[in-house]
């Protein structure tokens, strides 16, 4: 190590002020701060520090994140395998299938996405933001696996850009980077973002398009048992907890994004009052329909939409972003409930899209300051009353 | 006496904490002041080097306010007028005489005190220089003298690390300390709250006159914003002083004896301390920080602090103490990098975060050394909600960072500013994740507001 730490020192003069490298000194900052934790010692303020760092945040939720992306690697490749007749069968040629696919993905969406960061970092002359690592695996786990590689370049280059830096960076934006990008891909090359992925027909397994959850439930027939038709399609409730049936990639295993709640929430780094009062959003607005609802959709259990769509990857990893979700405690129920409540609606009153999670959760980002502009001026208002 | 619980907080369980013993140590060749602690001092200087001074004679003068004046801490000679930025008088050096002359003040009795003219006794206090010990919320500087406060608290606790115990100040002179509170009477129509801890002592809790509030709580449960909050809420309008217990009692002796002084207790703690070092020092005040660490300190590089490890301030090692100084901490300056750092699971790392293997084996409670590191890079701030988990007064924290920072006076005062100090965001800073100076960004907007006038 000592050879390393050594080796960075001798380069290091290059790239400080004066240097000749001295433009890109972002790329070697995050280098050298990726091997040997920065050598940096406090100046002025509290003397001694914790040993949490964004870092340190960012790689948690890496880790969170993790059983997703492995359950979706073997899912698609699973997918594949059953909808491809004459390919190979068993979880060695899935998984293997899988990376295939899943791979490229997430390396374009890195190198663009990097690139991106990379080149703002250099201009603005701050340190690469680790945020980055985040946006870049949660864009291509929300997408489906037969994306053409272009469109996640394009899409990751919108969030990125457009949903992040043009408002400052990191910390500074207003909505969700990842699920920026989705939309755009969503609302500009709409045939590829839904329907088009490998799907298993009742009769057999030569389909390439067909309804998933969602659509099922959207296309119900007067009359018909919502429960019953998602059954008859192919989709039961376990199947949906596991999550071995089409979808976006990292989001089709509620069990999955499940043990990434809990590691995200035994370490503290996202909020539990939002993903509870998520799930409680949606729970409610779903057992008032059962009571309320006329339309066949409405009387499905409500706990179903906990399993659906990408409600679960949605309300533990999307919503609880610090920066585009709401800051205040009060404002993080509101926010919370309302996306679930908001999630439901979409899907059982709205007629154009099948799911809501992603336009919920945006939506919501947008509101979030006002949220907190109020919860703010109540506390100030209370804070005069006082005294 | 009221009992008030504080929830939030935290204590760092840092290694180095000074013992309750008291030492007395050998008296040293010079002493010296730093007239750079007295904030908003207008220094006119009165001395050359090569004079002679008796204890209590007037070194610098205030230009603004020409009754406000610094002595010097010792009876000699001057030996070094030393200057610095902006030719602003760093530091007067007195080479002590082996017979000081003192020069004397008017003195008290208790009685005395408790019926004396608050003028009287202010105009003593501006003219010895003590002026200094008595705050003043908003803005915590020197009070003002021309505005009566609505109340006055006295802080006579110790929550952070390692600030001075006042047990044992107190304990050592509760004639002085009675006396202090006595005159602080004299100066309100409302009350004097004096703010104690869980392990007070008897002698501090027979004092006469002061109505005692009991804190219990982590950190920042001692600090004197909090005890403000939960005792006699401000209005921005309002004037609080404050004082903490161990300058009260520099302040009680000077007027029961009419002469400033002689010595002080201050408290030496930290890491960089040999064990049998850490501990209560009756020492001169204004004596070289080497006089008082030599024996001990460890090898390495080290930080020294006038204060403590969450707010205290740097201070040369070859430099003296300051008049306002209780306590020493000395630090290891950490400037170690670990090799893939953000891979550690952190069994040997402290936090407050629960993203540590560490603090899910008990490290809260174990006693934890660490150095000045930053443990990572400064990042851009983001709204957690982190920082309220360690602030128990209500206030809003990130939203009062966001507003100083954008320049937003206004809202910063609306949202209670002007109730806080610095001190009370210093464990914001100690668990931010974006390693953001919360502490300079409300000295910052204190300072603003407070040029802009409210």
């Amino acid at each position: 190590m000592k050879f390393l730490l050594k080796l960075n020192d001798q380069l290091r003069k290059h790239f400080d002020k004066g240097g000749k490298l001295e433009k890109i000194e972002p790329i070697f900052d995050a280098g050298d701060t990726f091997l040997f934790t920065p050598p940096t010692v406090t100046k002025k303020g509290a003397h001694v520090r914790d040993a949490i760092d964004i870092k340190r945040v960012m790689i948690t939720v890496i880790y969170a994140v993790l059983p997703c992306f492995l359950f979706g690697v073997w899912n698609a490749g699973h997918q594949y395998n059953l909808a491809t007749p004459g390919s190979p069968e068993g979880a060695v040629a899935d998984i293997i299938r899988g990376l295939i696919i899943v791979l490229p993905i997430v390396f374009v969406s890195y190198a663009v996405g990097g690139f991106w960061e990379v080149l703002f970092a250099c201009v603005r002359k701050h340190e690469i933001n680790e945020g980055l690592l985040v946006t870049g695996l949660f864009f291509p786990l929300i997408l489906p696996p037969t994306i053409p590689l272009w469109q996640v370049a394009v899409g990751v280059t919108f969030g990125v850009v457009v949903g992040k830096e043009i408002f400052g960076g990191t910390g500074m934006n207003i909505v969700n980077p990842a699920l920026m990008s989705r939309a755009f891909l969503f609302f500009a090359y709409s045939q590829q973002m839904v329907g088009n992925v490998w799907v298993r027909t009742a009769s057999g397994v030569d389909a390439v398009t067909g309804a998933t959850p969602l659509g099922v439930l959207l296309n119900l027939p007067e009359g018909g048992n919502a429960a019953e038709a998602m059954g008859a399609a192919g989709y039961s409730l376990k199947q949906m907890l596991i999550g071995n049936m089409p979808g976006s990639i990292g989001e089709t295993s509620t069990i999955a994004c499940a043990i990434g709640a809990v590691v995200l929430l035994t370490t503290g780094i996202a909020s539990w009052r939002i993903m509870l009062s998520c799930v409680l959003g949606l729970l409610g607005a779903g057992l008032l329909a059962n009571i309320f609802g006329s339309s066949p959709a409405s009387q499905l259990p409500a706990y179903y939409h906990l399993a659906m769509g990408g409600f679960a990857f949605g309300a533990v990893f999307m919503t609880t972003d610090p920066v585009s979700g709401a800051a205040t405690n009060t404002g993080k129920w509101i926010y919370g409930s309302m996306i679930g409540v908001l999630i439901i609606i979409v899907r059982l009153i709205n007629p154009a899209f099948p799911e809501g999670v992603m336009l919920s959760i945006l939506f919501m980002n947008i509101v979030a300051p006002l949220i907190d502009h109020y919860v703010v001026e109540f506390h100030i208002r209370r804070r005069m009353r006082r005294g | 006496m009221n009992e008030h619980i504080v929830k939030k907080g935290f204590d760092i369980n840092l290694a180095g904490r000074p013992g309750d013993a008291l030492v007395d140590l050998v008296r040293p060749k010079v002493v010296a002041v730093c007239p750079l602690e007295f904030a908003g001092v207008k220094q006119r200087l009165t001395v050359q080097e090569g004079d002679k001074v008796a204890r209590g004679a007037v070194l610098i003068e205030d230009k603004r306010d020409g009754e406000f004046k610094l002595r010097a801490p010792g009876g000699g000679t001057v030996k070094a007028i030393v200057r610095g930025y902006r030719r602003f008088v760093e530091r007067i050096e007195i080479e002590l005489d082996e017979n000081e002359d003192v020069e004397r003040f008017k003195s008290y009795s208790r009685d005395e005190l408790e019926k004396a003219d608050a003028d009287e006794i202010l105009s003593q206090l501006r003219s010895s220089g003590y002026l200094a010990f008595l705050r003043q919320r908003p803005f915590c500087r020197m009070a003002d003298i021309s505005v009566k406060p609505k109340s006055i608290f006295v802080n006579a606790m110790n929550t952070g690390p390692f600030q001075v115990d006042p047990n044992v100040v107190v304990g050592d002179d509760p004639e002085a300390f009675q006396a202090g509170i006595s005159a602080l009477t004299r100066l309100t129509d409302g009350k004097v709250n004096l703010c104690v801890g869980a392990d007070v002592s008897d002698k501090l809790k027979g004092v006469a006159g002061a109505d005692i509030h009991v804190f219990k709580g982590p950190h920042p449960a001692g600090n004197t914003s909090v005890h403000i909050s939960r005792v006699d809420p401000m209005k921005p309008t309002d004037i609080v002083w404050t004082v903490k217990a161990a300058d009260l009692v520099l302040i009680g002796r000077m007027l029961l004896d009419g002469i400033l002084p002689e010595k002080r207790i201050v408290a030496v703690g930290g890491t960089r301390i040999g064990k049998d070092g850490r501990k209560h020092y009756r020492v001169r005040i204004g004596a070289s920080v080497e006089s008082l660490v030599a024996d001990h300190l460890q090898e390495g590089e080290s930080r020294f602090l006038n204060g403590d490890v969450l707010s205290g301030e740097m201070i040369e090692k070859d430099g003296y103490l300051r008049l306002g100084q209780s306590s020493l901490t000395v630090i290891a300056e950490d400037h170690e990098r670990r090799f893939l750092g953000w891979t550690d699971p952190g069994f040997k790392l402290f936090s407050y975060s629960r993203s540590f293997v560490s603090t899910w084996m008990g490290a809260w409670s174990k006693e934890w050394s660490h150095g000045s590191s930053r443990n990572g890079g400064e990042r851009a701030m983001v709204l957690t909600g982190y920082y309220d988990r360690v602030m128990p007064m209500d206030i809003l924290v990130d939203f009062l960072v966001r507003a100083v920072l954008a320049n937003d006076t206004d809202e910063a005062i609306r949202l209670g500013i002007l109730e806080t100090a610095p001190e009370d965001f210093a464990l914001c800073d100690f668990i931010c994740p974006s390693k953001m100076e919360i502490q300079e960004v409300i000295r910052h907007g204190l300072e603003m507001i407070e040029e802009e006038g409210i």
